[in-house]
Formats: structure tokens, sequence, C-alpha cells
């Protein structure tokens, strides 16, 4: 016994598994079926920037961590799959129409820029993909904004051309013209026929992987609920309460993908439950009331903004002691 | 008579139990080793001071070390021998501790106090003060001071939840030695003057919920699994609806809490005149080769426990002092029985957790799960940060280092470790007065 070192340590000595690198992992696979569903509906080009993406990603991460002089193998063992996540979610919230640079910047801006100069995972003030996105937004408007292409089951079968549509997307329609899309609902919910970002369109994929993620515990499924619900109602609020515009706004857009991945992103996102729910009702009355005013898609833009207050938040809605008495004033006593 | 639900409470952590090892192996009476290391400290406040010089022949249950102020507790012998030293030993947990040593020279003698006057409340605490009882569920708060509040009690509420995986040993002395619980909790409830006695037993115990039922005047409160069940606060919430305000103690709310054998110490001090001199704790994990429930004299060996329990099998990485939430680790096996241990845990490399920490990914588990609703991540990284104040701001020090946020840490930092800093610097702070 004596010839062998003994492990020394403060308690608990014994842990519950999950780790932050099991944790991004399920969340990869939550964004699996959105990608299946962006390369089944948007072909094999969808399948190329969804993997630029992910490999400019985490290359960005390899780049940076070999330039502060870590070596190879400390970076393999301390990577944990959320430059995956970063990278998979940009690829999901770019058109398809998109260049193939853009997502290899927006990537590198989002992995380098907003994650690792701040110091590396749940360091970054910002959520790396949504800034990532706005990044590539704002510099390449024209590229990313028009040009949308309509989905089709058989492009990545058949191999058919990709036919750009020129022309607002359903989105559009609602917030410019006050009329209510052509689409269907159902068209909406599972993303047929309609154009849009490869990872936005079926939604019907997006909410399988949050129910994924829900029930592995990764987030409480209530937090993307009231940021939908929230917006959704706002909308019909605006809107004269029309009930109509209920489902068309909260199906369309980026939405669905925003808060269900985007928005609960551990780090960006309050510490508290009620903090949480301030939180992700903020975001569903902004985006709505934006969204109305812009009559643009603002998700990204909202989720931006909003992790910025995410520090206020945590700073004024703190969690109560157990057994917390409010401090009585002072009665002559000093 | 009474069985009631506890009433729940929402925070908190659920624990791989791992009580199976040895929930059902009985109590063994451990023999005497050929050497006990007593120390003199076994409880939080002054040291006994050593009132046997080397060379001396002592019998057990004699008296060896006499208390030394207010808060202390007296230390008996655990064998009849001779005292070969008295020595400052570094043991295994780190601690420079006053030992005295004593070698068994085989007799099978004891002292025993003479029986009891009366049980008036005073004669009862004079008699847990002399036989130096200290609160047995690891704090080792002398029990006399615990039993002599200023302020009027309603309530005794015993601690049977034993929420720490592995350990069994309240378990097997609950279903094993019920009359003597029953008893001490009655001498206990004399002391104070009250009628209203509880106890909260985890309903992962049946057998000893069923063996408790019988008493008419021992309310059980069958408290849900949970973590941690057995801290103060949290066994005073669940049975009796009473939250203990920040920075306050149970009998600010008229309560008054003893572990189970505490009362099985005081039964034996007051009935059967024996000084405290021996304990139960468990022997668990993959690392040791028979884990079982033992009666070992207090500073037998850790070598002695070892050998007894059929040695070390597989790769012990973590021998632990103590519950594997709450308990101490220990660099080796320097380390002797001591009144307020419950185990002692052999841990194997894919029991304990090893991982480095990461970044802390703000993900809020620590601050959901954490029982007295802190928040754990901003008093470590104020802690890290040596920014002391802000972190006593955050209610450091209402801390009872349960160990729920870290255990559920996914970046698996060490949150219990910088917040107990913490604590230990706002403590320093006081003392001088900033």
């Amino acid at each position: 016994m004596a010839d062998k070192l003994l492990k020394f340590s403060h308690s608990p000595h014994v842990r519950a598994v999950r780790t932050t690198k099991q944790i991004m992992i399920h969340v990869c696979i939550a964004l699996l079926p959105a990608c299946v569903m962006g390369i089944v509906y948007f072909g094999l080009k969808a399948l190329l920037l969804l993997a630029i993406s992910l490999l400019s990603a985490v290359a960005s991460e390899f780049v940076y961590e070999l330039i502060v002089g870590k070596k190879i193998c400390q970076i393999a063992k301390k990577f944990d799959f959320t430059s995956c996540v970063t990278g998979l979610l940009i690829g999901l919230s770019i058109g398809v129409q998109t260049p193939w640079y853009v997502p290899i910047l927006a990537s590198a801006f989002a992995i380098i820029v907003v994650k690792m100069i701040f110091g590396g995972t749940g360091k970054n003030l910002v959520n790396p993909a949504v800034t990532g996105r706005v990044f590539a937004f704002m510099s390449f408007t024209s590229l990313m904004a028009s040009g949308w292409v309509a989905p089709s089951i058989g492009s990545l079968i058949g191999g058919a051309s990709l036919n750009p549509t020129t022309g607002a997307t359903t989105l559009t329609d609602i917030f410019t013209g006050g009329a209510l899309p052509s689409l269907s609902n159902w068209d909406l919910l599972l993303g047929t026929g309609l154009s849009g970002c490869i990872g936005e369109t079926c939604k019907v994929a997006l909410i399988v992987g949050g129910i994924y993620l829900a029930v592995m515990g990764i987030i409480n499924i209530i937090y993307p609920i009231i940021y939908i619900a929230v917006a959704g109602l706002f909308t019909v609020c605006l809107n004269g309460f029309d009930f109509n515009y209920f489902l068309p706004s909260i199906l369309s857009g980026g939405l669905m993908l925003g808060a269900i991945f985007m928005a609960t992103d551990y780090t960006t996102t309050p510490n508290t439950t009620l903090g949480n729910v301030i939180y992700f009702t903020l975001l569903g009355l902004v985006t709505a009331g934006l969204r109305q005013a812009t009559g643009i898609e603002v998700v990204s833009f909202v989720i931006l903004l909003m992790n910025l207050f995410v520090p206020l938040i945590d700073k004024f809605i703190i969690n109560k002691p157990f057994g917390y008495n409010k401090p009585k004033k002072a009665k002559g006593v000093q | 008579m009474s069985i009631r639900k506890g009433k729940p409470y929402p925070y908190g952590i659920h624990v791989k139990d791992m009580k199976e090892l040895c929930a059902e192996s009985p109590i063994i009476k451990m023999p005497a080793p050929k050497k006990v290391y007593i120390s003199m400290s076994q409880h939080i406040g002054a040291p006994a001071i050593p009132v046997v010089n080397v060379g001396d022949k002592v019998t057990k249950r004699q008296l060896i070390g006499k208390e030394s102020g207010m808060i202390s507790a007296n230390v008996f012998s655990s064998i009849c021998g001779t005292v070969t030293a008295i020595e400052d030993i570094v043991t295994a947990s780190g601690l420079k501790m006053k030992h005295v040593v004593i070698e068994n020279d085989g007799r099978d003698e004891e002292i025993f106090f003479d029986n009891i006057a009366d049980f008036e409340p005073k004669t009862i605490i004079e008699r847990i003060r002399l036989a130096g009882i200290v609160g047995l569920g690891g704090a080792g708060f002398p029990t006399a001071v615990k039993l002599s509040p200023s302020t009027k009690l309603d309530t005794l509420v015993i601690n049977g939840a034993e929420c720490e995986p592995y350990l069994n040993c309240d378990y097997r002395l609950m279903i094993e030695n019920t009359e003597d619980i029953y008893r001490g909790v009655k001498y206990a409830a004399m002391a104070l003057g009250i009628k209203k006695i509880i106890i909260g037993i985890e309903a992962n115990k049946p057998k000893a919920i069923e063996a408790f039922s019988k008493y008419d005047d021992i309310e059980v409160v069958v408290l849900k699994k949970q973590y941690p069940m057995g801290s103060e606060k949290h066994l005073i919430y669940c049975t009796t609806g009473k939250k203990v305000p920040c920075g306050k103690m149970p009998f600010d709310v008229g309560c008054c809490v003893q572990n189970i054998k505490t009362v099985i110490a005081i039964k034996h001090a007051i009935e059967d005149n024996k000084a405290l001199s021996s304990t139960v704790l468990t022997v668990s994990g993959k690392g040791i080769k028979t884990p079982m429930n033992l009666r070992i004299q207090i500073g037998t060996p850790l070598e002695d426990i070892i050998e007894f329990c059929g040695g070390l099998v597989g790769e012990t990485v973590k021998i632990i002092s103590g519950g594997p939430m709450m308990g101490k680790g220990m660099i080796g096996t320097k380390s002797f029985t001591r009144k307020t241990n419950s185990g002692y845990l052999f841990l194997t490399k894919e029991e304990t957790s090893l991982e480095e920490p990461t970044n802390c990914i703000n993900c809020g588990v620590c601050a959901k799960n954490c029982p007295m609703r802190l928040m754990p991540m901003y008093i470590e990284s104020y802690a890290l940060n040596g920014d002391y104040a802000n972190a006593e701001k955050y209610g450091a020090m209402n801390c009872i280092e349960c160990g729920s946020c870290a255990y559920n840490c996914p970046a698996k930092r060490s949150l219990v470790q910088s917040i107990s800093l913490a604590k230990n610097k706002i403590k320093e702070m006081k003392k001088n007065g900033r």
C-alpha cells in the first residue's frame, strides 16, 4: 500500500459523470435532424456548406491554440466540441446560396474573436454562433439576403439544378405587406416549398432536436417555449389580435433555431430560474417588436443584443439563501 | 406509532447510493488492537489535556484526557495497557494532533461510573459531559453544551437520514440497537425538558422505519431519498416545517438535532455507566475486500482495520475518512479512529472522480441544486480572485459544504474547495476586525 501514491483532493470525492464535452456532443446530436433535413431539402451544396463551417470552426480553435503556444496533443485532450456546435449552428443559419468562403470567415470570427480571445469555452460574452452569423450577414448582406432557394426534396436524389428564386421570404410577406403568407402552416412546419436557411426551414427537425435536449436534461424546454410563445403572442397583439398571425410568426424565419439552440447557450443565459424567465420573455418581446418594425428576420440580432443584458440580469436577480430574512433596518444599533 | 411523510424540499441532488456494498452486513465487533493512538482533540473546541504519563498502567474507559474549557470533551482509554508515548503525530488527514499511545496488555477490565443519582436534567447533562460525548455525526460538538441551550426548546429531532452514499453505520444501529436509541432519545429529551420527539429517516431504509414505528411517543418522519437530507437545517425543515434563519442555529427555532450514534452513547453513559470509548463505522468502497460495519475501539490504527477487512483489492486511488460527499481525503493510512469517524472508504478509479477542472460554462446547475440556494459559481470566482468581501456578499458563510454543486458540475470545478477557502478567509478577516 505504502508504495503507491494516493490521490488527495477536497470533497466531494464522487461526482456525476456528465462533462462539458458530453453536453456539447449531445447538442451536436440534437442538431443532426436539422442538418439531415437541410441536406434533403437543399442538396449536396448544403452538406458542403455545413462541412465547411464545421471544419473551419474546429480548425480555428486549433490554430488559435497553436498560436498561443499549446501542444497539439494538449489541445486535442482539451477539445470539448463547443466549436463543433458553433460551426454547425453557423452552417445551419446561412442560406444555401451563400458562397463557400462566407461560413469559413463566419466560423473563424466566431471562434477566434468571440470565443478564444475572451478565454475560450464559457468565457465568451455573446454567443459565438449568433455573432458569427451576424458578422457574416453584415459583411455579405447582398450575398446572404437575396437569391433564396426554395427547397425541393428531389434536389439531393435527382441532382436537379438549384433554381434561385428571388423575392421575399415568408416573413417579409407578413411584415411588409401585412398579408398572411401563401404557404400553409403545414408547409411552414415541415419546410416544404419554403425558402430559407439550411437549418431553419424544417421546424419539425428542430423541435425533435429540442425535445432530445430536454429529455437529456441539457436544456429546460420551458425557456424556448417561453421565447417562442411570447414572440408569437406579441406579434398577434401588434397585428390587432388576429390569431391567424400566431402560427406563421412562430413557424417562419429563424425563431425555432434561435430559441432552441442559440438562445439557450449556457454561457449567455442568466444563472437563475427567474432570470431566465425574464431573459426569454424579453427575447420574445424584442424579437416580435423588431420584426414588426423592420420587416426583416432579426432573431440573431436580438439574441446578440440580449446577450449583452445577461450580466445585468445576473447582477440583480440572485437567489435568496435558504432561511434568508430581510436585514432589518438597524434601530440605533451601530 | 405515527408515521408521516416529510415536507418536500425542492433543492438538493440525487446521488448514487452505493449503500448496497454492506447495508445488510451486521455490525461486527473488531477485536482490540495491539496498540491504540488516542487523539486529544476529537471534538470541536479546546483539545483535552492528557492526565496520564508515559509508563502509567491504564484500564479501559479510564480518563486519559481531561477537558479544558467550556467547549471541550473528556477522552478515555479504549483498551487496558500501558501508556508508551504522548506525542504529536501528523496524521494522514494532514493535521498535527497530540496522541496518547497505549500498548495493549490483554487484560479484560473496565472502569465504570457510579450509578446515576437521579434523572434531573442537570445530572443527566453532567453525566453526558463526564462521559466525553460529542456530536458523533461528524461535527464533534460537545453534546453537553448542545443539551444546555439558552432558550427553551420544543422539539428534539433525531437524524436518521444518513444521506451520504456508502455509509451504513446509522442504518445498522437503527435496526440492531433500536431499543438503545429509544432510551437514549428519552434521556436527551429529559435533559432538554422536551416532549415532542421526531426521528427523520430516509425512505430507502424501510426496516429502520418499521423498527421505530412501534414507539408511541416518537414520531417517525419518512424523508425523501435526497441529498443532503441529513443536513441539520434541511432535516428541521422537512420534519417540522421550520426554517432556520441564515447564520442562526437550530435552537433559534426551538429545535435540537441529535445523531443516532450520539443518543446511543448517551444511553450507555446513563444506564450502563460507560464512558465513550468505541464507535461504529462503515468500511466500504470497491478497494476493500470485505466491506463491513464495525464496532471499533477509539484509537485503532487504520492499518489494523484494513487487515481485519481482508486487505485492499484492486487499485485504491483515494482513501476517505467519512462519506464521499463531505468526508476528508487522506494522504496515507496513518490514521487512527476518532469518536466522530463514520466510515473509511477505499475508492477505486472508477468510483471516484479524478477529472481536471475546465472552464465554468455558466450552466447554472450548481445554483439550481444548491440546497442553501446560493450561487456557487460567483462565490467560487470571487474566492479565486481573492475578493472575499464579495464572496461573503453572495452568502459564502451560509454554505454547508455538502458538495451538491460540485457533484453535478459538468466542468468538474472544485467549487466546495474554493468556497471553503473563502469561508476561512472571511472568518480570518472578521477575527482581525477587517
